[in-house]
């Protein structure tokens, strides 16, 4: 126990000297609530967290995971309860100017532009208060609306939108100031197929720039599709920091299968012959009928689900485990090996 | 610190305020020439000026003609001020924008000054159409005696409003009821500004009041400089105007970075 602590204040400390993250997080901690009689509710607990300039970092978790609590906190919006966390360095609560300098941030959702005005003309806003005026200003948004494929609705008011192109404008807004760092909350929100594709060639020609890129998503897809390094977050706690490749190999091995009107006479005979699959881990019998069959090894399920066809059972169907399942399962499953 | 590293420190902040000063000013222009419905209250500057010249005139009363005219405009000019003061920060929440502009090098309080002065520079329109609808409707062209000091005195009033209405911003940054309290403080303020009846009409245990609101020096030098006589000491009572105006610039300045700084703790900057 004294060795781990040891170990990681020595790595906190090692991080602070030697390394200067692009983004850095260490023992961060928000409580919301608390006055008046209100419950404490606690949004990160103890969130360390450093990111390489160039990276395209993921944050991947759930509604409610803290994945928007940790982005307002690295864009200067809210302030942490306790621990710290910088961007280039800076302090993010006591350094704010030149945090605000270096980052673009990029809330998801369609709010936030204002309607009434053209994209230019929120562009030009927004340069604005980046420092940018007269042709400079004109050059970046010209630039940004080509980039972005809006220069033919520069013009139109952005209440006439679809959402896709709200979202294409935000990020055209996260980018006016030339950000080293920017933070997408949830920025493929709504959008539809094709636009996200765009979205995510457009990440990658921003990390070829030098730009580190976090991005927030509960899509497992998008994450793969994008990311060098995957941080999961769930109830606050950072569960793991992994390449993609990694959280996608757990998640196809720990498919899920269900199968549904199965008779009640014959549950023990498909139990059994699909508790002999090599890689079932548990077969449960969730409702009558109803049976839930969980694998831990890669082609695991689409053996359960030939079985179960041949057996005759035809309402089949596999799902995804949630993320913070497949993580304890494949850490469990890490721990029992180091043990034995 | 070095003498260098706070001369740039300082610089960074002016050009930082300048910055979001002038984004403030041509958004907010922008935004009134294609949301009409923001400029209601010019609509009332003329149909005030008729019922109170009407009135006056009805009685006689001929010399109150200034009061008729000018009375509207100051209305108008407070109004919009108050207006644009709450619902700056009210709108930018309820477009999920404050946030973001949070996040951007510019203080936002002068974002939000750049937008009040926006709208004050806009809502002096209604010193022309008072004193137009006075000439056309009545064939009672009121007279300005003075009009270079009544352009010095209409300015330093502009100056003035913008920066007391930015006092009133950081209470809208923290209320959830912002357009209740703007309600609230509308007509105190026409009372203690001598907008309609001059303070010294007013009872003597409220002008000392009424003195701290730079609207009644405002209004008295503006009915000063619609009369032949010499406007007496117009510079002393000018410079009050434009002292109370820095001095709600500084306190609205601060207000809103601390009612910020609250919301930054609080976590509450970008609930509706």
């Amino acid at each position: 126990m004294w060795r781990i602590h040891t170990r990681e204040v020595l790595s906190r400390v090692q991080y602070r000297r030697d390394v200067v993250s692009a983004v850095g997080v260490v023992g961060l901690r928000r409580e919301f609530g608390g006055r008046r009689g209100q419950p404490v509710v606690v949004a990160l607990q103890g969130v360390d967290l450093q990111i390489p300039e160039g990276e395209i970092h993921g944050l991947l978790g759930p509604n409610g995971a803290g994945k928007t609590t940790l982005c307002k906190i690295l864009s200067t919006v809210l302030l942490p309860t306790a621990g710290s966390a910088s961007i280039s360095g800076y302090d993010v609560a006591t350094e704010t100017a030149a945090v605000r300098r270096l980052i673009g941030i990029v809330f998801g959702g369609e709010r936030g532009l204002y309607t009434r005005l053209t994209a230019r003309a929120n562009l030009e806003f927004w340069a604005t208060l980046y420092g940018l005026r007269g042709p400079a200003a004109h050059l970046r948004v010209d630039a940004l609306l080509e980039r972005l494929g809006m220069e033919r609705w520069a013009d139109d008011r952005v209440e006439t939108f679809s959402r896709g192109m709200k979202q294409r404008l935000h990020l055209a807004r996260g980018l006016v100031g030339d950000p080293r760092v920017l933070i997408l909350d949830e920025p493929t929100t709504g959008m539809d197929p094709v636009a996200a594709k765009d979205f995510r060639s457009l990440v990658t020609s921003l990390r070829a720039e030098g730009r580190t890129i976090l991005v927030t998503t509960h899509d497992m897809a998008e994450a793969e599709a994008i990311c060098d390094r995957v941080t999961l977050i769930d109830n606050g706690a950072i569960l793991a920091t992994e390449r993609p490749s990694t959280l996608g190999s757990w998640i196809t091995r720990y498919a899920r299968v269900s199968a549904s009107g199965v008779p009640d006479e014959r549950v023990s005979e498909i139990t059994s012959a699909v508790m002999e699959i090599d890689g079932v881990a548990e077969v449960r019998l969730t409702s009558p009928g109803a049976l839930l069959i969980d694998t831990a090894a890669e082609g695991a399920a689409p053996t359960v689900l030939r079985l179960l066809l041949d057996l005759g059972v035809t309402e089949v169907a596999t799902t995804r485990p949630d993320l913070a399942e497949v993580y304890l399962r494949a850490i469990g499953d890490r721990g029992m090996r180091i043990d034995r | 610190m070095t003498t260098s590293t706070l001369s740039s420190r300082a610089g960074e902040v002016v050009t930082g305020n300048v910055r979001g000063v002038a984004a403030g000013v041509s958004r907010e222009l922008r935004e009134l020439r294609r949301s009409p419905d923001q400029l209601m209250a010019l609509v009332t500057a003329p149909l005030l000026t008729l019922v109170f010249l009407a009135i006056m005139l009805h009685a006689n009363r001929h010399d109150l003609a200034p009061y008729a005219v000018l009375a509207p405009a100051l209305l108008v000019l407070w109004q919009m001020a108050l207006q644009t003061s709450g619902d700056t920060v009210e709108s930018e929440r309820e477009n999920g924008s404050l946030e973001a502009l949070v996040a951007t090098p510019s203080p936002l309080p002068a974002v939000i000054g750049g937008r009040i002065a926006a709208v004050t520079v806009v809502s002096m329109l209604g010193f022309g159409e008072s004193w137009l609808v006075a000439g056309l409707v009545f064939g009672v062209w009121v007279q300005v005696f003075h009009p270079a000091a009544m352009v010095a005195i209409v300015l330093v009033t502009g100056y003035a409003t913008a920066c007391s209405a930015l006092v009133l911003s950081a209470l809208f940054v923290t209320t959830r009821s912002a357009r209740t309290l703007q309600n609230v403080l509308t007509y105190p303020f026409y009372i203690l500004g001598g907008v309609i009846v001059p303070v010294a009409l007013l009872p003597m245990w409220i002008q000392p009041l009424s003195r701290l609101v730079f609207l009644s020096w405002s209004s008295d030098l503006m009915r000063d400089a619609l009369t032949p006589a010499p406007i007496e000491a117009m510079w002393g009572r000018l410079g009050m105007v434009l002292l109370l105006g820095t001095v709600a610039l500084v306190v609205g300045h601060l207000l809103v970075k601390r009612a910020l700084d609250r919301s930054r703790r609080m976590g509450s900057i970008g609930h509706v």
